[in-house]
């Protein structure tokens, strides 16, 4: 089982740790994990702005730097279902068959449910707060909709309680939109500020000392609004606590 | 970068103490309906169920109106067809004139909306009395609605208690929403019983028995239709249903969707015209059959006009109805309003953040978001997206498409961090407004994995 | 070409893929039931505004409703007699028949109607109204109604409801699910829109 590690755009530069943190807790559970070089954007953000077409030709390069994988793992939902839900269309314009679709997973998703680990080595004795994102919980599936009549699942929460000295909380309205939605947080400012902070201060009333989720996209918006107000709470990517102490 | 939805938005968020009331008052009946819907245990069968049906029905308009005109006339009720607004509009004109009528009372009707009729028949001389209590205050109001299921939702009560005090004689000061309500009850019977002829839509027509089905909690449809003689009900065509079978379904979704209730007070089923009286029926195209032939948007047809997935929208509840241009706001004006006019209604294909929360809360399963997200595809070619977001989003394809352009950014990058705060936030950096500037990493990703630094 | 002709053909013209009907069989026979639905009815009934009462052996149904209603000037009913369980009970507590008015607005100032409906759901509190009388007004601008339910004639939900349902001579038919209410003025509930303020289903 060959594992191509994906590092989206985003996390390529603000949050490198992340992709650290991800190949080595992959690493520890004895993946056989690679890193394709040149990795860029898997163009959602155009493609989530109107401009689809702009995301064809970062889709067939994408495509091609994994073809030769068994897997591609990466740590970011919106991103990841991005290519799941909308490659094989835009790739179908070029009549080109997409390779990525079927082998792209979350890394939550691809630990939880193909790996399905029953112990870990961290330790995080914190209290965090759940970031179930919308894109992560509505697309992918990590978590039960709040919406839905279905039993309740949270992959995120199975997978924290590995970790020793945890304690683990979600907000009230526990998969709310925090406000990000790429383009949108800058089209639509004011209410994407509000929805942020609104999303921030249910994370706080929980009185957890971390924000944690699966999608740096969301973590990334929330910490600037934590960062302007000077807000009582951290944020942090769900392998950075995954993979503590390795 | 910005549109007349997010201008608008802007300036409902600029009184937060009624933007924060506008969201937990509509998340509170989103709550509702979550409660509510947990205590079926199929329920997501009967959403299932509810999408077919519609998908059937409105794949066989042709027949099923057909089946419903034969029974209806069968019954004794007179039916029209309208192609557009200016038709239904004239039809409805044409048989008021024709009785002499001078009163109508009418009940919420959203085509109504859609299509004009109040103006038009006042330009004619003929009085409209909205009869739902919502519509009511907006119509003395000389307002719109801002929601389709509770479409007085913006308006606090001491405004209404002032309305009231000039309509209806009530005690200044006096605004508990009980008092003004029975005042509301007092003042509204006169009309109901001086009106020579009542107007509703109607929920659902059943093709199998020529009836048509209106769902109310104030029962000011009943109230209407059971006074004058003459009945007028009117539905756009996507409101057929096959038979009642299908009627044991929609009940039980409708107002548990909409409001948190197990069904509307009011389930009227209207088949024949009343003793002595007349029933005219008006079946309104107005553009719904076009939508036929559109695959990326049929499934708007679908919708129950619930209002569900308004009220679970994190981005109506913070902007408010009127900040979209379209009549119907929330995931379904975005999308019916570009259907009828995108070149006049795409300045609410901002108003998402893709959240998909209204696809998971629709009882006949619309695809809201990802229609949405279609639509932000043809803006492009409609002529009318948004030069600045064109122009960073060419930029990042430019970037993305070559590595070691994004890599040279990247090592770039951090130098952004360490510019003066009055650079950055100097008001034209519309991230700014709302948030920090992300901090860059000295070292990309791919500058480690390079380096040997990921291990 | 007429406008009818017109919409049948952009509709035929405009349609794509003809989906088939679904089969709602699977769906209503796995919908909700209760165990003990007079207990469900009388709860649904409380929740959704009104009240459920179960006339008891050998109590008097006048008694009943003058004890619901003690205020109650101007009753109408247009059933003089009503048959409870296994025996027949005059219906003495009307002071006139909703059909003896002139128009529908003299029914206006009605205090209390005593209707009879056919059907109880259990699942929402739903009873179906058959129209009985002309003036069918009567079941709307009374301030209260009371309405006579045989206890066998309860089920489960609207599916079970729809297939024992019908409208008529009169062709009109209606579900009322306790008192008229509206949140028009910040979702603030009020009881007594326009229609009944107050709702008593008797169960008989």
């Amino acid at each position: 089982m060959k594992v191509g590690l994906f590092i989206p755009c985003y996390i390529n530069a603000v949050y490198p740790q992340v992709g650290v943190a991800s190949y080595k807790l992959l690493k520890s559970l004895g993946v056989d994990v690679d890193y394709p070089l040149d990795q860029t954007c898997c163009g959602q953000p155009m493609a989530n702005a109107g401009f689809e077409d702009e995301a064809v030709e970062l889709a067939k390069r994408f495509d091609r730097l994994f073809e030769h994988y068994d897997y591609i793992v990466g740590p970011s939902a919106s991103c990841v279902v991005f290519v799941r839900d909308h490659y094989g269309n835009l790739l179908a314009k070029e009549q080109h068959r997409c390779a990525s679709e079927g082998k792209i997973y979350d890394i939550c998703e691809f630990i939880h449910d193909v790996v399905k680990p029953t112990s870990l080595a961290a330790s995080f004795p914190h209290k965090v707060s759940i970031q179930n994102s919308c894109h992560g919980v509505r697309l992918m599936h990590l978590s039960a909709p709040s919406e839905l009549n279905i039993p309740y699942y949270n992959k995120l929460r199975d997978l924290l309680s590995l970790v020793k000295g945890i304690e683990i909380v979600e907000p009230e309205r526990p998969d709310e939109c925090c406000g990000f939605g790429g383009m949108f947080a800058v089209e639509e400012h004011a209410v994407s500020g509000r929805m942020g902070r609104d999303k921030v201060q249910r994370h706080i009333d929980t009185g957890a000392e971390y924000i944690v989720g699966a999608d740096s996209s969301c973590l990334m918006h929330q910490t600037g609004i934590i960062n302007r107000d000077h807000l009582p709470i951290k944020t942090i990517h769900i392998v950075e606590i995954l993979a503590s102490g390795l | 970068m910005s549109t007349k939805h997010s201008i608008a938005a802007e300036k409902f968020q600029e009184n937060r103490e009624l933007a924060s009331w506008h969201d937990q008052t509509l998340w509170m009946v989103r709550a509702k309906r979550d409660k509510i819907s947990k205590e079926v245990p199929e329920w997501e069968k009967l959403r299932d169920m509810s999408c077919a049906i519609k998908q059937y029905s409105n794949s066989h308009l042709d027949l099923l109106l057909q089946e419903f005109e034969k029974n209806a006339i069968a019954n004794g009720a007179h039916v029209y067809w309208a192609k557009d607004a200016d038709e239904y509009c004239s039809i409805i004109h044409h048989i008021l004139e024709g009785h002499h009528v001078k009163h109508f009372i009418k009940s919420k009707s959203m085509l109504a909306e859609e299509c004009g009729l109040n103006e038009y028949l006042e330009e004619k001389g003929i009085e409209v009395v909205e009869s739902d209590l919502g519509e009511r205050i907006l119509q003395l109001m000389h307002k719109r609605p801002s929601h389709i299921v509770m479409p007085a939702i913006h308006i606090k009560k001491e405004e209404i208690g002032e309305l009231f005090v000039k309509e209806m004689g009530t005690e200044p000061g006096n605004n508990d929403q009980t008092y003004l309500t029975h005042a509301a009850r007092k003042n509204l019977r006169h009309k109901f019983i001086e009106a020579e002829a009542a107007m509703t839509g109607a929920n659902f027509a059943v093709a199998s028995t020529g009836e048509c089905v209106v769902c109310t909690n104030e029962g000011n449809a009943d109230m209407g239709t059971s006074q004058p003689k003459l009945q007028i009900t009117a539905f756009g065509m996507e409101k057929i249903v096959p038979d009642r079978d299908a009627l044991g379904v929609f009940t039980r979704l409708l107002a548990r969707s909409g409001t948190g209730q197990p069904i509307t007070t009011y389930t009227s089923h209207y088949r024949k015209p009343r003793k002595g009286g007349e029933l005219h029926i008006i079946i309104v195209d107005n553009g719904r059959s076009q939508i036929l032939a559109d695959p990326d948007h049929v499934k708007t047809l679908n919708c129950l006009r619930c209002g569900a997935c308004m009220n679970t929208c994190p981005v109506y509840r913070r902007s408010g109805g009127y900040s979209y241009t379209y009549f119907i706001p929330g995931p379904i004006g975005i999308n019916l309003g570009m259907l009828k006019a995108p070149l006049h209604y795409y300045d609410n294909v901002s108003a998402c953040s893709l959240c998909h929360s209204c696809q998971n809360v629709c009882p006949a399963k619309v695809d809201l978001a990802d229609q949405i997200y279609r639509w932000r595809q043809k803006l492009h070619g409609l002529g009318v997206a948004s030069s600045s977001k064109k122009y960073l989003s060419g930029g990042m394809k430019m970037l993305m498409e070559h590595p070691h352009l994004f890599n040279l950014a990247l090592k770039s990058a951090p130098i952004a961090n360490a510019l003066p705060h009055w650079m950055v936030y100097n008001g034209l950096n519309d991230w700014g407004k709302e948030h920090e500037m992300p901090e860059f990493a000295k070292e990309s990703f791919n500058e480690m994995w390079k380096n040997n630094k990921v291990k | 070409m007429s406008s009818r002709e017109d919409i049948l053909q952009s509709i035929r013209r405009n349609t794509r893929v003809r989906y088939e009907k679904p089969d709602y069989l699977p769906l209503e026979q796995e919908a909700m039931t209760y165990l003990d639905k007079l207990a469900r009815f009388q709860e649904v009934m409380t929740q959704v505004g009104g009240r459920a009462v179960i006339l008891q052996e050998g109590e008097d149904l006048n008694t009943v409703i003058r004890k619901l209603y003690p205020e109650a000037v101007r009753v109408a009913a247009y059933m003089s007699e009503v048959t409870c369980g296994t025996g027949v009970q005059c219906l003495s507590c009307a002071t006139f028949h909703p059909d003896d008015v002139e128009k529908p607005a003299d029914l206006d100032g009605t205090d209390l109607a005593i209707i009879r409906g056919s059907v109880g759901v259990c699942e929402n509190g739903a009873v179906w109204i058959c129209q009985e009388v002309e003036q069918r007004a009567v079941y709307f601008i009374s301030e209260a109604l009371v309405i006579l339910l045989d206890r066998k004639n309860l089920v489960n939900n609207m599916h079970e409801a729809y297939k024992r349902i019908d409208t008529g001579d009169y062709g009109y038919g209606v579900f009322i699910s306790g008192p008229s209410k509206t949140a028009d003025i910040e979702q603030a509930l009020v009881m007594g829109a326009h229609g009944a303020r107050d709702v008593t289903v008797i169960l008989l």
